[in-house]
């Protein structure tokens, strides 16, 4: 790696970090396992003056369980590492779309060392979590100097690698709520096993009454510059019984109002067809989780 | 081949799948490898165009000169001062071309000029610094773009895009065509992608000021000839440069071309009277670590309504880049395998040599004999399909039958053995081909499309150099051959130095089972130096490792040293124990009189003889147990466009497989893979059985995934292994291999080349597997890589790949 001259902090604590952040910020990254932000560095694509690595600090890396009221949910730290989400007996028995999902982000090297946090902060236009995010509603806890505040998944992702965080905020936890309902299924189009996804398809549904569809939520990643809530197929969806022709025929709205893009791996018009194949696809695998 | 009871005084290890002794220190991280030498080097960044074509009008360093921490600067102006032009092989057009571009750039990421500093990092943050003015000119990047007749040119001087435009004919073609009942043709086009080997390009020169004299250490694959090319091109004489090559990780070809980055690395130790060291980065390997190219093969099969092949005529475009050392090169050795497995009489060939703005050529495993393979391969199913035969069948009527062997190609190319139809006979056994045909129209009705491919192919080995030159006359190389030496030291141990070099074969390991059977000791008592030094090494011409070589000439040369070494071992011994030689047998480190079990003499004992009491030793006998030997492949003809042999080993082998085809989503799935090989005797199955793997699997990244895409403005746009995609071993197939041992009579030991067989023959196999599950929908298969989005393309609109 020849990257171009950075200083690099440790911070072993949020406050120091938020410290170094708001002294820095324009010039520079937050670290939190490297498995993107090295690449780009040893490219020389990123040129941040100061590194900040979040590894030091503690507190960062838990997947429990809350209960809030009647209401029960899952709080992940921003740190916890995609094996740790995938091995988790928790999220494997109440939340399986997580795993089910971090199992399939690029290989073992990466799953060791890339951070569920960092995937959502760095918002890679085809990372796999994002999807998996959007389709649970989770929330985002963006830690400050003026405080903490909560971003629904929804409104976090806002283009290429941009997100709802202010240069001055850390993202330090991601909250998923529970429900007993909930069938989910994650599956990505992609050229190998390790690849970013040429399209990845995230749904969680809810039945009703009569094989109908009470309740669905789609994200979808890999298709424009941003992860994205599917909305104007969701709502084609709900409501209906949910076969091949129902799906088929709402299929079109995945991309709606969506500027696919198009590059040496597919061009728009074949992402597009993906995602109508592999949406399908994914529904009929979560109606059978 | 030799008798291998007067060659080998044991048999406990040549056959054997010994475990490769060269494994643990690389997987342990104790390799030798350039960037591990340690030395207080310097560092090397190199500038490189951003523009496919353009002319370059001004360079200004002044900014990068004067950075702190920079040592020196070169140009490329500066360079063309300073050196020789770079030779071209094939070509015939004139292509002046530097190693370092001077007034022109032709690819995007030709080296423009170079900055040492005290570390790496100093030296990329200088080449910021320097200033190019470019003149954009019109990029040529596709094939029929530097044939259009108001193409920009890469060369003026020549006048063409086109350098090298040679037909050859043998055999009465004409006739074939009159004969024929049917003439099946067909345009294939094969994209461009290459070797990506663990360690990239890496080198270390010194400069010697006292003598003016330079050592390079570099993971070079063609030592003999670069120690040439290097000399002519700085124009120093042979005893100025001195090149050491330690452990290389991976080559397949491509490490052949590493010389002219040598040629700039001394100019600059030269400037800065330190050593400067250079190690690739993947993206910079990328760009211009060498292709193969990419190409566009018009092929014609003349045939009788029976199936019967009559003639094989082929127009051959290479979009070989910019690179004019090796240009040329794809389409003459074809004539390796011009006709595959196939008894075609008649045969012409149209071989031209493009030249355009896309990155250097040169060769990688199989040049251009995937290629050929494939087309070959494509065009016998497109053939069986018109005739309405099993593409099985067709193949068994065309084959060369094991009675013909050794068989000799209308071109000259001489097939040394081998039973063609009783390989394919036992792959479909292997594969159980009639089952999976079964099993194919069952899953048809369920809507699941599997596809069954077949591909029978030629793997030669051991380049006749010569053949490069049937264009230009009498060559610099002909023929093949690698030099040896043996020697047995004070402790009566076995050590060999050989004239190639390893790139990850496990050349040491199968030398030292050679030697072992040869003296009656065991491996662990022979060590091999995997180092070559060109001072030191006992190298030709021709040393290095490429073309399958070493199990030919490379093993040849060290039978021949360990001869000469055991020969004389013998008569010290015989002289010792006063015994006649002929009653004379080895056995576990000892010379013993099989007349007189009593009398023996452990090596240990002669070494100290031939080393320290050498007045004990036979008369007129010279002390000391080093002996050297080349060895020369017996097979290469002389350079003649009539007759020529461009290669000297003929392995074969057939791919058997099967795919599964998601005709939504235009994803591939391997049902079954089987390869049955033959190369002769192998002298170690464990590694003959891994190359056969790796090898198929670099296949099967060239028809599923690696592409080098250029836009048309000639940016290369796959920079990082994440665009250039290399298979990984998630999707792969679980291989099953056959093996047949027709024993090459023209080697020493009967073996024959083993490496590239699985790049050649798993194209065709592939893509006929594929073609064979659209069939449904009546989709062809012409081009290469089976991308998704093609796939799924042409079952919806094109109906062709």
């Amino acid at each position: 790696m020849i990257p171009p001259q950075f200083e690099y902090f440790r911070p072993a604590s949020l406050p120091e970090a938020l410290a170094l952040l708001s002294t820095y910020a324009d010039d520079a990254k937050v670290l939190a396992g490297g498995q993107s932000l090295i690449s780009l560095l040893k490219l020389r694509l990123a040129n941040p003056k100061y590194l900040i690595d979040l590894g030091g600090i503690g507190g960062l890396n838990y997947i429990r369980k809350e209960t809030d009221g009647q209401a029960e949910r899952i709080a992940m730290g921003a740190m916890t590492t995609y094996a740790e989400i995938k091995g988790s007996s928790l999220l494997q028995s109440r939340c399986p779309l997580l795993p089910q999902t971090a199992s399939v982000v690029g290989d073992v090297q990466v799953r060791n060392l890339g951070t569920l946090g960092g995937s959502l902060a760095h918002a890679d236009p085809a990372g796999d979590m994002p999807a998996a995010i959007l389709a649970l509603g989770a929330e985002l806890k963006a830690v400050g100097p003026k405080g903490e505040r909560w971003i629904k998944a929804e409104d976090f992702f806002l283009g290429f690698y941009a997100t709802a965080l202010s240069p001055h905020e850390i993202l330090t936890e991601i909250r998923v709520p529970l429900s007993a309902k909930r069938k989910s299924a994650y599956i990505k189009a992609a050229r190998r096993p390790s690849d970013f996804a040429l399209v990845g398809i995230a749904v969680c549904l809810e039945a009703g009454q009569g094989g109908t569809c009470e309740r669905i939520a789609v994200g979808v990643t890999g298709v424009t510059d941003k992860p994205y809530r599917a909305k104007s197929l969701e709502a084609k969806l709900k409501g209906k019984k949910l076969d091949r022709e129902t799906i088929e025929a709402a299929a079109p709205a995945v991309t709606e109002g969506v500027d696919v893009i198009g590059n040496i791996h597919a061009s728009a018009d074949f992402r597009s067809h993906l995602a109508r194949v592999y949406l399908y696809r994914t529904i009929q695998a979560a109606s059978q989780s | 081949m030799m008798d291998f009871d007067q060659l080998f005084v044991t048999r406990n290890w040549v056959g054997k799948p010994v475990r490769r002794n060269e494994d643990v220190r690389f997987v342990k991280g104790e390799g030798r490898y350039v960037d591990d030498l340690a030395m207080d080097c310097a560092q090397v960044a190199i500038l490189r165009s951003i523009f496919a074509h353009a002319r370059v009008k001004r360079i200004d360093v002044s900014r990068a000169a004067a950075m702190k921490g920079v040592l020196a600067v070169v140009t490329g102006p500066e360079v063309a001062g300073q050196t020789k032009p770079i030779a071209p092989r094939a070509i015939t057009k004139p292509a002046t071309q530097f190693v370092m571009a001077s007034e022109k750039v032709r690819y995007v990421g030709e080296p423009i000029a170079a900055v040492v500093a005290e570390d790496r990092y100093l030296a990329e943050d200088a080449l910021d610094l320097i200033d190019v003015d470019y003149e954009p000119l019109p990029a040529v990047v596709r094939i029929e773009d530097a044939l259009r007749a108001d193409a920009p040119l890469l060369f003026d001087e020549a006048a063409s895009n086109v350098l090298l435009d040679d037909t050859l004919e043998h055999g009465d073609i004409k006739r074939a065509y009159q004969e024929a009942d049917l003439v099946i043709k067909e345009k294939f086009h094969v994209h461009r992608y290459s070797s990506t080997p663990l360690e990239n390009w890496a080198m270390i020169a010194r400069h010697d000021k006292a003598s003016d004299s330079f050592v390079v250490w570099a993971n070079d694959q063609q030592p003999g000839r670069s120690v040439v090319n290097v000399c002519n091109t700085l124009q120093i004489p042979t005893n100025r440069f001195r090149l050491i090559v330690p452990d290389s990780g991976g080559g397949f070809g491509i490490k052949l071309a590493i010389w002219p980055y040598m040629v700039i690395l001394c100019l600059l130790a030269k400037k800065v009277n330190k050593p400067v060291k250079w190690i690739q980065t993947r993206r910079e390997h990328l760009l211009g670590g060498t292709h193969a190219p990419d190409c566009q093969v018009e092929l014609e099969l003349p045939m009788k309504k029976d199936g019967t092949i009559l003639g094989l005529s082929m127009k051959d475009y290479e979009n070989d880049g910019s690179f004019v050392h090796t240009a040329g090169i794809y389409g003459l050795i074809k004539f390796a395998t011009l006709v595959g497995c196939y008894n075609i009489k008649a045969t012409r060939a149209q071989m031209l040599s493009i030249a355009t703005n896309k990155g250097p050529t040169v060769q990688n495993r199989g040049v251009g004999k995937p290629t050929m393979i494939f087309v070959l391969e494509r065009a016998m199913d497109i053939a069986a399909k018109q005739l309405g035969l099993d593409p099985a069948e067709i193949r068994f009527r065309n084959f060369v039958q094991p009675e013909q062997m050794p068989y000799t190609t209308p071109s000259g190319e001489i097939y040394e053995s081998g039973n063609y139809p009783e390989c394919l006979r036992k792959a479909l056994a292997l594969s159980h081909y009639e089952e999976l045909k079964k099993q194919q129209a069952e899953m048809r009705k369920q809507g699941r499309y599997l596809g069954i491919g077949i591909s029978a192919g030629i793997e030669p080995g051991t380049s006749n150099l010569g053949y490069y030159y049937t264009s230009r006359g009498i060559p610099e190389y002909t023929g093949n051959a690698e030099g040896a030496i043996v020697g047995i030291d004070y402790d009566g141990n076995a050590n060999v130095i050989v004239g190639s070099v390893d790139t990850g074969q496990g050349h040491a390991t199968t030398i030292a089972q050679v030697v072992s059977d040869m003296l009656g000791i065991s491996p662990e008592r022979v060590s091999v130096d995997n180092q070559l030094d060109s001072l030191i090494s006992p190298f030709l011409g021709h040393s290095g490792a490429y073309s399958n070589k070493f199990n030919d000439v490379d093993l040849g040369a060290v039978i021949r040293a360990t001869e000469k070494i055991r020969n004389k071992m013998l008569t010290i011994a015989a002289h010792a124990l006063q015994s006649d030689v002929a009653d004379l047998k080895l056995n576990n480190g000892t010379i013993y009189s099989a007349k007189d079990n009593s009398k023996k003499v452990s090596f240990r004992e002669i070494a100290a003889l031939a080393y320290k009491k050498i007045l004990y030793l036979p008369e007129g006998l010279e002390p000391g147990l080093k002996e050297i030997a080349y060895y020369k492949n017996p097979m290469a003809k002389l350079p003649n466009k009539e007759n020529f042999n461009v290669q000297l080993t003929h392995s074969n082998s057939v791919h058997v497989v099967a795919v599964e085809v998601d005709v939504e989503t235009g994803e591939i799935a391997f049902r079954k893979y089987v390869i049955v090989h033959d190369c002769g005797n192998q002298v170690n199955p464990a590694i003959v059985d891994g190359m056969t793997i790796g090898s198929t699997v670099h296949g099967i990244g060239g028809v599923l995934l690696e592409e080098f895409v250029y836009d048309e403005d000639g940016q290369l746009l796959t920079t990082t292994f994440m665009d250039y995609m290399k298979p990984v071993a998630a999707g792969l197939p679980q291989f099953e291999l056959g093996h047949m041992y027709s024993p090459c009579p023209y080697t020493l030991l009967g073996t024959k080349s083993a490496g590239e067989g699985g790049a050649i023959g798993s194209l065709a196999a592939v893509a006929n597997a594929v073609e064979d599950a659209l069939s449904p929908f009546g989709v062809k298969v012409t081009s290469l890589p089976l991308s998704p989005e093609k796939v799924v393309r042409a079952i919806r609109e094109t109906k062709v790949i």
